[in-house]
């Protein structure tokens, strides 16, 4: 049973692996991405004219951002590009008829994909990163910490995902939707800006959505110094509650829609 | 024999917006609520038997890929009940699927990149094949295609030809008891065709499977199918076996011929030279079409009569297409 998705995983390591170029590209545009923050933050802390803006130095905001891309360029699934092109070529119907759950199967297809990514993408920025600062980053419990918050929060962007590629079913279209939910995540998730600097108000909004466990709370864990405290498991709690929400509702609604897709034609 | 599959009344009907024209007539579709009822399938009654190849005819839009999506329990029919396997496939869709395999022709379900043989270790792995079937399959497999140029090439890399006979030894793998193949064998040469339909024949053979074909090919049809269902709008003009249908017709070819001169001239002139050879004479654009039944007269003789005045600059020969049996059924009947 278990080998089915295994296989899986294999398969999709494979064909990520099977375009050497593209990863190359992604790799180069990750480098010019970088380059960019730089110069902006460098540019923000200049004119601030302190040490520190919001509780944070250049160098931790930049730490942050920088494992913060490479968070995303590791966990990022591309599933709602994936679901919307099926939903439109109406290929959906060969994935439908395999005698396998389909959000499961969806899952394990590009966990593959994941994997790679976290070799080609994720693990050189984190050498470089822990090489140059020399210690800004722990190594030490908080590594274990880290490990199973990545995975909780692979699960919760899978999941975000996949009831943003439900949407496509409806909507018939997929760029838009992807753009926004591409913002509003990266956004309310602290990837693009470190959550230490949205407002109060903005703040407290963020606290109740879930994009926060996707990439802010590995990280949180990832940078604290302290090993496994009581804040590092309460992060993993709640981003656990967050998993299974999610796969209640993500599960519904693909529910929902597949009658409505069973009824009326693809 | 028992039946694989039921099939009583089925209706599907699709509710359609009525779009209107323009910019104006986009907007107002937005807020529309003007649906119209489509019957893509309706009242088809049909039951198959283990081991039987059916070809399913009709023009495109006939309704034939909303019965087989009904089939497979991708679509859920409005009236009447369908059972496979002894199922109700839209209920019960992940066991179903167990026991099915589908070939769209124009849809491949193998991993793009990747080189055939992890298409089908994967597929093993979905379905559960256990690996005595499976290597048995394998060589079976060997002993009708040359596997050995595709095996090891990525899907993406395969001719049309190639993938599509790779997508329905994928699809016969996990041994089910019905194949749907939808158009498998559009946009092949001639040679292809023939592989394919070797392949499909032989394999029906030796694991009795049922196959219900769809196909725009009377070549197909021809080499393959016993039974012949034929729809159109959704409705069903004839059920029985292709001998049936053979004898209706005979043996009808269309030759066509370019002419020089004035075609209306031509036409009398040649529907006056064939009026005693039982043949219907007629013209679309620069072709003159002449409608032979072999059983009467030969198509050759119709040549040489037309060779004796005029001098011919091109010529077809035309099997009948299901879209001439169709028109054929409506005027005429069974």
């Amino acid at each position: 049973m278990i080998k089915k998705y295994t296989t899986l995983l294999k398969a999709g390591v494979m064909e990520m692996l099977h375009f050497r170029l593209s990863v190359l590209v992604l790799v180069a545009g990750n480098m010019l991405y970088l380059a960019v923050i730089y110069f902006l933050w460098k540019a923000i802390f200049d004119s601030a004219g302190t040490e520190s803006v919001n509780g944070m130095t250049f160098e931790s905001t930049l730490i942050y951002l920088v494992l913060a891309t490479a968070l995303f360029n590791f966990m990022e699934m591309y599933i709602v590009w994936d679901m919307g092109r099926t939903i439109q070529s109406g290929k959906i119907v060969l994935d439908l008829i395999k005698p396998m759950d389909y959000k499961n199967y969806m899952f394990w297809a590009f966990s593959g994909n994941v994997a790679a990514q976290f070799f080609t993408t994720f693990l050189p920025t984190f050498i470089v990163v822990a090489l140059v600062t020399k210690g800004a980053i722990p190594l030490g419990t908080n590594l274990i910490a880290f490990a199973v918050s990545v995975i909780l929060g692979i699960v919760i962007n899978f999941n975000v995902d996949f009831i943003v590629g439900t949407i496509c079913l409806y909507t018939e279209s997929i760029w838009g939707i992807n753009i926004m939910k591409q913002v509003i995540v990266l956004l309310f998730s602290g990837a693009t800006i470190p959550l230490a600097f949205f407002p109060e108000g903005l703040r407290r909004v963020v606290d109740l959505l879930p994009f926060r466990a996707i990439y802010d709370a590995p990280l949180t864990i990832l940078l604290s110094i302290n090993g496994i405290t009581d804040d590092v498991l309460y992060t993993i709690a709640i981003q656990i509650v967050w998993v299974i929400i999610l796969e209640i509702l993500s599960r519904g609604f693909w529910k929902i829609s597949l009658r409505q897709i069973t009824v009326n034609g693809g | 024999m028992d039946n694989v599959i039921e099939i009583k009344n089925l209706t599907k009907e699709f509710k359609v917006l009525n779009r209107h024209e323009g910019i104006k007539g986009s907007i107002r579709d937005l807020f529309s609520r003007d649906y119209k009822t489509v019957y893509a399938v309706k009242d088809v009654s049909l039951n198959i038997k283990q081991g039987e190849i059916v070809g399913y005819l009709g023009p495109n839009g006939a309704g034939k890929s909303t019965t087989i999506k009904m089939m497979t329990g991708v679509l859920k029919p409005s009236s009447g009940s369908i059972l496979v396997n002894g199922r109700i496939p839209y209920r019960e869709r992940t066991k179903n699927s167990q026991e099915i395999g589908v070939v769209f022709g124009q849809r491949s379900q193998l991993w793009w990149s990747l080189p055939l043989i992890e298409s089908f270790k994967l597929l093993k792995e979905i379905y559960g094949i256990d690996s005595k079937h499976y290597d048995e399959m394998m060589e079976f497999y060997g002993t009708l295609v040359d596997l050995e140029p595709i095996l090891h090439k990525p899907v993406r890399q395969m001719s049309l030809g190639q993938r599509t006979l790779s997508d329905i030894l994928a699809s016969f793998l996990h041994n089910p008891r019905i194949c749907f193949l939808d158009e498998p064998t559009i946009g092949l040469d001639v040679a292809m065709k023939s592989n394919i339909r070797t392949l499909i024949h032989a394999i029906n053979e030796k694991m009795n499977t049922t196959v219900i074909l769809t196909t725009h090919d009377m070549g197909d049809v021809d080499a393959l199918c016993r039974r012949i269902v034929i729809i159109d709008k959704g409705q069903m003009l004839y059920d029985n076996d292709i001998d049936h249908l053979r004898k209706f017709f005979g043996a009808y070819r269309t030759l066509k011929v370019r002419l020089k001169g004035d075609i209306s001239e031509n036409v009398k002139e040649i529907g006056a030279v064939l009026s005693d050879r039982d043949v219907t004479v007629s013209s679309d654009d620069e072709w003159i079409s002449v409608l032979v039944n072999e059983d009467k007269c030969r198509v050759l003789d119709v040549l040489s009569i037309i060779q004796k005045d005029h001098k011919v600059k091109d010529m077809q020969l035309q099997e009948i297409s299901t879209e001439d049996v169709i028109k054929k059924i409506y005027t005429e009947g069974v």
